[in-house]
């Protein structure tokens, strides 16, 4: 290292404590970073020697209060650069520190003094200026700062029952330091481990042992960090006055037949119950409050499982919810217990329904019609379902007439004669009072009517205001209409206390609230409540639904007062439509809350009924597929595997001109073969068809065109097909092998299967054979010669169409009497057929057995693409045959010597 | 108050009211019924009452574990075998007679003696027990019993008894006879546990009776008062 290098290098070792140090906090400037290379090298060779310290190393200050510290030199560094103390300079995060507060102590030491620390880090280097100008770092510390604990106050601790005991406390105030909480218990007779407070988690700690019931445990926390420890006031307790218990639970509520106003709830406690004595709070409140009543805590000031709930109104939803603690109070309460419902039982209605009247006109002389008509009860009267309505006609003297109503109204035909009108409305329970009604005679005159009638609205209400007469007053029925030109006076009344003088018209004071039942493609069922009695103020007629879409206008459907549902028809599919709707009484409407429902894409059942048909389908056509492809197992199997020619059978010496290709032109022929119907077209030749014909006129220009740009590629072999003999192809490859063979050897074209996959046929597929293994040396050989000796006396046809069979079959694996089925279907069977049949079957027999040797070789192709080529090229060509009527698409080049053979049946 | 109480011609009713007025005001004072003097033992017997009910508790699920854990016909309801081998246990079995004219010093003192013994046969148990969960509820239980010993020597601090010294070299530990089988050493345990249920039987009723026994004093502090008011 050299001294007199860089300004501000570190010219010392930096001891381990100072490392320590450096790894706690976080490096924010390059000396830092600077000084852990130092540190390495000092590590590893000891190569650094200091040339001055500081002491401390590493202090910790308290915030506010002073610190000095000392840098003292080496000799041998005061030597080498000729300085002393008087040099040292101190800087403290890179700014220099005042001379003043410097101290030159002696020769070698200069302390440096801070008052009234501030900072919480500090990094204060010691340095020298060598040579008058170069300044280098002799020391560096870091000054922490901090404040020693304060006492932790608010210890306190909870056990929850059957878990471990958890107690928390207020730290006090910021250190700024690493400051570690320890809780430590004890019994008076054994300490227990110490609690560690976790990093995140200062302010409390859950002890590892479970805690001991009834035995005094003495808690305290120490606080301790690196400026100082302190010890919270020790607090003593048994553990059971901090327990707080698990909530009692099963909670069930349960109604009583005979008290409708009472509901008893029934509880398990927790296991703690065993030992201690608990107390409850039970809150209850009805169905649809917000707020909480509590049952007096003196009536549940010790252990039960189950208490009765007094003085609830009848047929009403009540939620209950339970907790518990020690019934002397010292600990926790449980969490509430999980909210159970009851109802209470029906209790008999505690009103009589708002009873009045209307007379209508009746054509009968003498009679009249009365419509009786009443109110329904608010719920909080019916206390029940209300079953019906019993109504009672007495005339002077005469007999009781009974009705029983489920309806709100009753039209009985009446004398002129007074009468009374009794109404009471029944529930389970019972009947609730009489309401009574006196009708009176037909020439009844009021003797002190009501004066001075006034209706004004008022804060957007109608007010009626009148004069009370001089006499005492019952009660008033205000009765009123809707004075409208489209409808008829549909009177409605309110009763009023016989005291007042002054009310206003009951309209609705709320719209109902609808909301969809069911949203379908192209329709929407509403529903909404019955307005609740008290927000109807009058009778509700009818309501109005208003339903629109976002951009559309507004439609208004009425629907009659009897309905709480409805459909909206003719909606538009997967469309945002708002919904809201009014009540309207005589007095007028209310519109309620609007809702917006989203009408789905597709009906229910729309997608099932397009998927399900799709994925029959799909399955269907896969079964197919799969029932198609087992059929045609064989023609897949060459189309996958073609079967490779094998030069060694391939017969050239049959292949001359003077073997006539008739075999060819016997549709027979290519009956028998395999069931293999793409030689029809072979057949339509034969046919002089004109269309085949045409077309291999085409395949013979393309093949030539084609046979210009591959250059050859295809070689000749391949019109010397299987069961070719054609001039033109003979033609062809005698022009390539003239081309390109010697006598002696011949070149193959490789095609492998990939070439028929539509694939480019790379080098390789085409790659000419360096073979130069004769034409017709081959093993096999001797059979196929044999085969054809065998058949060649009985036709001389035969030869050709059996070894086109014998290739045709080379894999075949169907067994041999299938051939004899389908030739049996056949519509032109005949006895020459099935001669030749039959010896087709003895050649498939031979030629199977070959055909096995010569699958695997070809198998092997890809690997090794010019192995086996004579076999390849005969399964090959084969191959293009069976697939030329499947292909109506261009065909690929390695069906181009099947197009050449083919053009080798035509005149030319 | 007293010159009111010695004028009864004058004022007599005034008197015995401004008596009655002082004494209400000086009731706080009265350090029997100050509830931050010395309570006494009472609170500490309650409390060790308390304690060995919920140790009862405690042993009847951990008894159920233990005798699973031996397995059959340990833990069959039925089982009853006659107590043969133990004999080192301390029994809690006594006289009636001999219970009832227990004094509380010899009360207290086998109590402490018996739980004592017993605490160290429990941990030799739990070196024993080969599952992590019963060795939890073993030392748990221990941890517990060990807390009413100190509860005990409590109430005898309290009560002025000194605590009995265990005599040197007969310190009771569980050692299972080598020669003892399996069966036999299960047939221990089970004793062991058993004996200890009874022990806790034992204290619930001695430490009642204790209770009731310390609870006069608090009627004769009233009386007292009364006495000195008048």
């Amino acid at each position: 290292m050299s001294f007199g290098g860089v300004k501000h290098s570190f010219i010392l070792a930096i001891p381990p404590v100072w490392k320590y140090l450096c790894k706690m906090l976080t490096l924010q400037t390059w000396i830092v970073q600077a000084l852990f290379v130092f540190l390495t090298t000092e590590s590893i060779g000891g190569l650094l020697d200091p040339c001055g310290y500081i002491n401390p190393e590493s202090p910790v200050v308290q915030l506010g209060s002073n610190f000095t510290a000392v840098c003292v030199l080496k000799e041998k560094c005061m030597d080498y650069f000729h300085v002393n103390a008087n040099y040292i300079f101190w800087k403290t995060n890179h700014v220099t520190v005042p001379k003043e507060q410097y101290t030159v102590i002696n020769r070698t030491a200069s302390s440096v003094t801070f008052t009234n620390i501030s900072l919480l880090n500090i990094q204060l280097t010691c340095n020298i200026r060598t040579f008058g100008q170069i300044d280098q770092n002799v020391y560096g510390i870091r000054i922490i700062s901090g404040l020693p604990p304060e006492k932790p106050k608010n210890l306190n601790c909870i056990v929850n029952e059957g878990k471990k005991m958890m107690c928390q406390w207020a730290p006090g105030r910021e250190t700024y330091l690493e400051t570690n909480f320890t809780l430590k218990s004890e019994w008076a007779t054994e300490k227990f481990d110490d609690c560690e407070a976790k990093r995140d988690t200062p302010t409390s700690c859950t002890v590892d042992y479970s805690p001991v019931y009834f035995v005094n445990i003495e808690v305290w926390v120490e606080a301790e960090n690196a400026l100082g420890k302190v010890t919270s006031d020790h607090i003593n307790f048994d553990p059971i006055d901090k327990v707080k218990p698990n909530p009692p639970h099963n909670l069930s509520v349960s109604n009583s037949e005979e008290l409708s106003s009472i509901l008893k709830l029934t509880w398990i406690d927790s296991s703690i119950k065993t030992f201690i004595r608990l107390k409850y709070n039970i809150q209850y409140r009805t169905k649809d409050a917000s707020t909480w009543s509590q049952i007096p805590p003196e009536d549940t000031a010790s252990t039960r499982s189950s208490f009765t709930v007094q003085d609830l109104k009848p047929f009403t939803e009540y939620v209950f919810r339970i907790r518990c603690m020690k019934a002397d109070g010292k600990g926790f309460w449980s969490d509430w217990s999980e909210e159970a419902s009851g109802i209470t039982y029906e209790d008999r209605p505690s009103k009589a329904p708002s009873f009045w009247y209307k007379i209508e006109p009746s054509h009968t002389h003498g009679h009249r019609s009365v419509r009786l008509i009443w109110k329904t009860l608010p719920p909080f009267q019916a206390n029940g379902n209300i079953l019906d309505y019993e109504v009672t006609l007495t005339r002077w003297k005469s007999r009781l007439q009974n009705y029983s109503v489920n309806d709100t109204e009753l039209t009985v035909n009446l004398t002129n004669d007074r009468y009374i009108a009794t109404l009471t409305a029944r529930n389970l329970v019972g009947k609730s009072d009489a309401s009574v009604l006196t009708i009176p005679a037909c020439d009844f005159q009021a003797t002190h009517p009501v004066k001075d009638l006034k209706a004004f609205p008022k804060d957007n209400v109608l007010w009626v205001e009148w004069t009370a007469p001089n006499e005492s007053v019952n009660k008033y029925v205000l009765e009123w209409c809707v004075l409208s030109d489209k409808l008829p006076c549909n009177p409605d009344w309110q009763q009023e206390d016989g005291t007042v003088h002054r009310t206003y018209l009951r309209a609705p004071s709320k719209g109902p609230t609808v909301r969809t039942k069911k949203v379908g493609k192209n329709e929407a069922v509403l529903e909404w409540d019955q307005l609740p009695v008290d927000v109807q103020n009058g009778f509700i007629r009818n309501y109005t639904i208003f339903y629109r879409t976002i951009i559309g206008n507004e439609t208004a459907v009425n629907v009659d007062s009897s309905h709480t549902e409805y459909t909206l028809s003719s909606l538009t599919s997967d469309t945002l439509y708002m919904v809201r709707m009014a009540a309207y009484t005589d007095e007028g409407g209310k519109y309620g809350p609007e809702f917006t429902f989203t009408t789905p894409k597709f009906a229910q059942g729309e997608i099932e009924a397009i998927v399900v048909p799709v994925c029959l389908a799909f399955l269907l056509t896969t079964l197919l597929g799969v029932l198609f492809c087992f059929n045609k197992r064989d023609l897949i199997k060459k189309h996958i595997w073609p079967n490779v020619p094998d030069p060694s059978k391939s017969h050239i010496a049959q292949w001359s001109p003077h073997t006539p290709p008739r075999h060819n032109f016997n549709p027979k022929d290519q009956m028998y073969s395999d069931g293999n119907f793409t030689d029809v077209s072979v057949v339509e030749i034969e046919a002089n068809d004109r269309k085949p014909f045409t077309e291999d006129l085409k395949s013979l220009e393309l093949f030539k065109k084609e046979k210009i740009s591959t250059e050859g590629h295809s070689s000749g072999i391949g019109g010397s097909s299987c069961m070719s003999s054609s001039r033109p192809s003979i033609s062809s490859s005698d022009e390539n092998e003239s081309a390109q063979n010697t006598s002696s050897t011949v070149q193959y074209s490789t095609v492998v299967h990939s070439g028929y996959r539509h694939q480019v046929p790379s080098v390789q597929v085409f790659s000419r054979s360096e073979s130069t293994q004769p034409l017709l040396d081959s093993e096999e050989r001797p059979e196929d010669l044999q085969l054809v000796d065998n058949v060649e006396g009985s036709d001389g046809i035969l030869p050709r169409q059996q070894y086109f069979k014998q290739n045709c079959s080379q894999h075949e694996t169907s067994p041999v009497i299938s051939h004899f089925e389908r030739s049996k279907q056949g519509s032109s069977v005949n006895e020459e057929d099935f001669v030749r049949l039959k010896q087709q079957q003895i050649s498939d027999h031979i030629s199977q057995s070959n055909g096995s040797g010569q699958m695997k070789m070809f198998q092997e192709v890809p690997t090794a693409n010019v192995f086996g080529l004579g076999t390849e090229g005969q399964v090959e060509r084969f191959e293009t045959v069976g697939m030329e009527a499947a292909l109506d698409e261009g065909m690929p080049k390695s069906y181009l010597p099947q197009t050449v053979r083919q053009g080798g049946y035509m005149p030319q | 108050m007293l010159p009111a109480a010695a004028e009864p011609a004058a004022g007599d009713s005034w008197g015995m009211l401004a008596c009655l007025c002082t004494v209400l005001w000086h009731l706080p004072a009265v350090p029997a019924l100050n509830r931050t003097g010395d309570p006494g033992p009472g609170p500490s017997i309650q409390k060790t009452y308390d304690l060995t009910r919920y140790l009862e508790h405690q042993l009847r699920s951990l008894a159920g574990t233990y005798l699973n854990y031996l397995g059959p016909p340990f833990n069959e309801p039925d089982f009853n075998p006659p107590r043969l081998g133990a004999e080192t246990l301390p029994r809690a079995t006594v006289n009636l007679d001999v219970w009832q004219n227990l004094s509380d010093k010899l009360r207290l003192t086998q109590n402490y003696e018996a739980y004592s013994h017993l605490l160290c046969y429990l941990r030799g148990l739990n070196r024993q027990a080969a599952t992590a969960e019963l060795r939890r509820s073993l030392a748990h239980f221990c941890t517990s019993l060990q807390g009413l010993l100190g509860s005990i020597a409590g109430v005898m601090a309290a009560l002025g008894y000194p605590l009995p010294q265990p005599l040197p070299g007969t310190e009771p530990t569980w050692s299972p006879d080598p020669a003892h089988s399996d069966f036999l050493q299960k047939m221990d345990d089970f004793w062991l546990l058993k004996e200890l249920q009874t022990w806790l039987w034992r204290s619930a009723k001695d430490f009642n009776r204790l209770k009731k026994k310390m609870q006069p004093p608090a009627a004769a502090v009233t009386l007292r008062l009364e006495a000195h008011g008048f």
